[in-house]
C-alpha cells in the first residue's frame, strides 16, 4: 500500500515539475470551459430551463463536468501501454515486485490528482466567479458526490487498463486510444447529459459504465435523484468498478504469457 | 528546382510505400480515428437534435461546418502535424543539426520525408459530411460558390500547416514548444463551433491573433449567407486570403527562429 501511495507521489510530483506546460494547460481549461458553456448558453437561447433542467444547471454541469470528470486526458493511459510495449520496457516492467496495471492505477491517480487541484480548482473557481456555480443540492448529495468522484476515476482508469491491454494482440495503441475517445466521448455524457438523449439510446447508454463517468455523478449533484436512488446507483458503479477490475486482472494474466523478452 | 521538387516527391513516395507495408493496421488507424471524430460530432448531433439549432445553426449547416473543419484541418496536418510536433525532440536531440548540412531545406525534408497517409479516416469523415450536408442547405450552385468552397479549404488546410510550422518554430529559439500544441488544439476545438456563440472578445480573438475562425466558420457562413461578425462584406475576401498571409506569418517566422538557432543539444 505505501508503494503504491508513492508511486500516487511520485506521479503528482512530476507533473508540477512543467511550469509553463501547466499555465498553458490552466488556460486550455479555460478555454474547453469556454466553449462548453458557451454551448448551452446558445442553445437554451434565453429560455430559463428545459425539460426541468434549468441553465444554471447546464453551466455547473458544463463546469464540473468538464474539469474533475473530464474523460478526455485519461485516454493517456492507452498511449502509456501502448509505448510501454512498442519500446520494450514491459520487459523491465515485469521484473518489478508490483504488479503492472496496479503500477499503471497509482501512476494516472497521481497524475489525476494534480489534474484537479492544480488544473481544475483554478478553472472552476475563474469560471465559477463569471458565470456561477451551484452548490451540490444537499448535504448528502454532496458527500454522496465524493462517493461517486472514486467510483467515477475507478471506471475511468480501469476503462482505459482494460483497452490499453488489448495493445498486447493489436500492437496499435494509437487507434485503440481513438476509439476510446470516440466511445467516452458520447457514452460518459461529457459534454450532453444523458437525459437530453433520445429516449432508446438515452436508456441503454444510462446503464453502461460509462455513464457513471460523468453523467451519474453530475445528476447526483445537480439533485436530479433522490438520495435512495442516487445510494442504488453508487451500488451500481461499484459493481461495475468490480466487474472492471476483475477483467483487468483476467486480461493481464493472459498478456502476461503474450511477452517474450529476447536479450537484454 | 525541378530537381528540388522532383526529390520531395520521391521522399513523399518512400514514406507512403513504408506506411503502405502494413495496410490492415492503416486501414484500423483510419476507422479509429474517424470514430473519434464521429464520437465528438455525435456530441453535438444529440444537442442540436434536442435543441434544433446552435446559436441558429441547424444540424446540416453544423455538419457542414465541421466536414470543413475535420477536411481542412486533415489536408494541413497530414504535411506537418506529426512533423513538426516533434520538434522539440530534433532538436534537443541534435537532429536538426544533422539536418542543417544536408543540401535541401531543413523545413522542406522534415515535412515532405514525414508525409503523413494517416488523415484518410479525417478526409472521409469530412468530405462525407460536407457531401451530406450540401443537399439539404440548398446552396445555389455557381463558379464563384465552387471557387470559394475550393479557396475556403485550401486557405483551412495553409491555416493548418502554418500555425503548427510557427507553433514549432519555438522550438528554434526555447528549446521547447511541446506544450504550445495543447493550447492550439484547445483553440483548434473551439474553432469547429460557430464563432458567433461565443463572446464578442473570442469572436475577435478567433479573427485576428489566432486565426482559426477563417478555418470553417468564415468560409461556411460566406457559402450559407449568414452574417459574419466584424467583417462583414470583406469575410468572402477574408476566408480566401486567410490561408496564403498565414503562410507569409509562417515563413517570416521560421526565417527569424532559424536565423537565431544557435544548436540545442546532440
Amino acid at each position: 500500500m505505501s508503494a503504491f501511495i508513492a508511486l500516487v507521489l511520485a506521479s503528482f510530483r512530476r507533473e508540477t515539475q512543467h511550469r509553463l506546460q501547466t499555465a498553458m494547460r490552466i488556460i486550455g481549461g479555460l478555454v474547453e470551459i469556454l466553449a462548453r458553456i458557451s454551448i448551452w448558453q446558445a442553445v437554451y437561447a434565453g429560455r430559463a430551463a428545459v425539460g426541468g433542467i434549468s441553465l444554471d444547471s447546464m453551466m455547473t454541469y458544463a463546469l464540473v463536468g468538464g474539469t474533475i470528470l473530464s474523460s478526455w486526458e485519461a485516454t493517456m493511459i492507452v498511449r502509456e501501454v501502448g509505448t510501454t510495449i512498442r519500446t520494450g520496457a514491459i520487459g523491465a516492467t515485469l521484473l518489478r515486485p508490483a504488479s503492472y496495471p496496479l503500477m499503471l492505477l497509482a501512476e494516472q491517480i497521481g497524475a489525476r490528482l494534480f489534474e484537479w487541484v492544480i488544473i481544475g480548482l483554478p478553472v472552476i473557481v475563474v469560471m465559477g466567479a463569471i458565470y456561477g456555480l451551484l452548490p451540490p443540492a444537499s448535504l448528502p448529495h454532496g458527500l454522496l458526490f465524493i462517493g461517486y468522484l472514486a467510483v467515477s476515476i475507478a471506471i475511468l482508469m480501469l476503462t482505459g487498463i482494460l483497452i490499453g491491454l488489448f495493445s498486447f494482440w493489436v500492437f496499435d495503441a494509437h487507434s485503440l486510444e481513438w476509439f476510446m475517445r470516440g466511445l467516452l466521448a458520447v457514452l460518459s455524457g461529457s459534454l450532453v447529459p444523458i437525459w437530453f438523449f433520445p429516449a432508446g439510446f438515452g436508456e441503454v447508454v444510462h446503464f453502461l459504465p460509462f455513464s457513471w463517468i460523468t453523467y451519474h455523478p453530475m445528476a447526483v449533484y445537480l439533485g436530479q435523484r433522490d438520495l435512495m436512488a442516487s445510494l442504488e446507483y453508487l451500488v451500481g458503479g461499484i459493481g461495475w468498478a468490480g466487474l472492471l477490475a476483475l477483467t483487468v486482472a483476467f486480461v493481464w494474466s493472459r498478456a502476461c504469457r503474450q511477452v517474450v523478452v529476447q536479450g537484454g | 528546382m525541378r530537381d528540388t521538387l522532383s526529390l520531395l516527391f520521391y521522399l513523399m513516395r518512400l514514406r507512403v510505400r513504408t506506411r503502405l507495408e502494413f495496410r490492415a493496421s492503416l486501414v484500423i488507424a483510419w476507422v479509429a480515428q474517424a470514430f473519434g471524430y464521429a464520437g465528438v460530432f455525435t456530441q453535438l448531433w444529440l444537442i442540436l437534435t434536442r435543441f434544433e439549432n446552435l446559436g441558429g445553426w441547424t444540424w446540416p449547416q453544423m455538419a457542414m461546418l465541421l466536414g470543413f473543419h475535420t477536411l481542412g484541418y486533415a489536408l494541413g496536418a497530414c504535411f506537418t502535424l506529426v512533423q513538426l510536433r516533434r520538434m522539440e525532440e530534433i532538436v534537443l536531440g541534435g537532429e536538426f543539426d544533422t539536418l542543417l548540412v544536408r543540401p535541401i531545406n531543413p523545413w522542406a525534408y522534415l515535412v515532405f520525408s514525414g508525409f503523413n497517409v494517416e488523415y484518410g479516416g479525417h478526409i472521409v469523415l469530412g468530405a462525407g459530411l460536407i457531401l451530406w450536408a450540401l443537399p439539404h442547405l440548398g446552396l445555389v450552385w455557381t463558379p464563384g460558390t465552387v471557387f470559394l468552397l475550393a479557396g475556403g479549404l485550401i486557405s483551412a488546410a495553409l491555416i493548418t500547416a502554418s500555425t503548427i510550422t510557427i507553433i514549432s518554430a519555438f522550438a528554434l529559439i526555447l528549446g521547447r514548444a511541446r506544450y504550445l500544441f495543447g493550447l492550439y488544439f484547445d483553440f483548434w476545438e473551439l474553432s469547429r463551433y460557430p464563432a458567433s456563440i461565443f463572446a464578442p472578445a473570442l469572436q475577435l480573438m478567433l479573427l485576428t491573433v489566432v486565426p482559426l475562425g477563417y478555418m470553417a466558420f468564415v468560409p461556411v457562413s460566406v457559402l450559407l449567407g449568414r452574417p459574419v461578425p466584424y467583417l462583414g462584406s470583406f469575410a468572402e475576401a477574408a476566408a480566401l486570403a486567410a490561408g496564403p498571409l498565414s503562410v507569409l506569418a509562417a515563413v517570416a517566422f521560421w526565417r527569424f527562429c532559424m536565423n537565431r538557432y544557435q544548436g540545442g543539444g546532440g
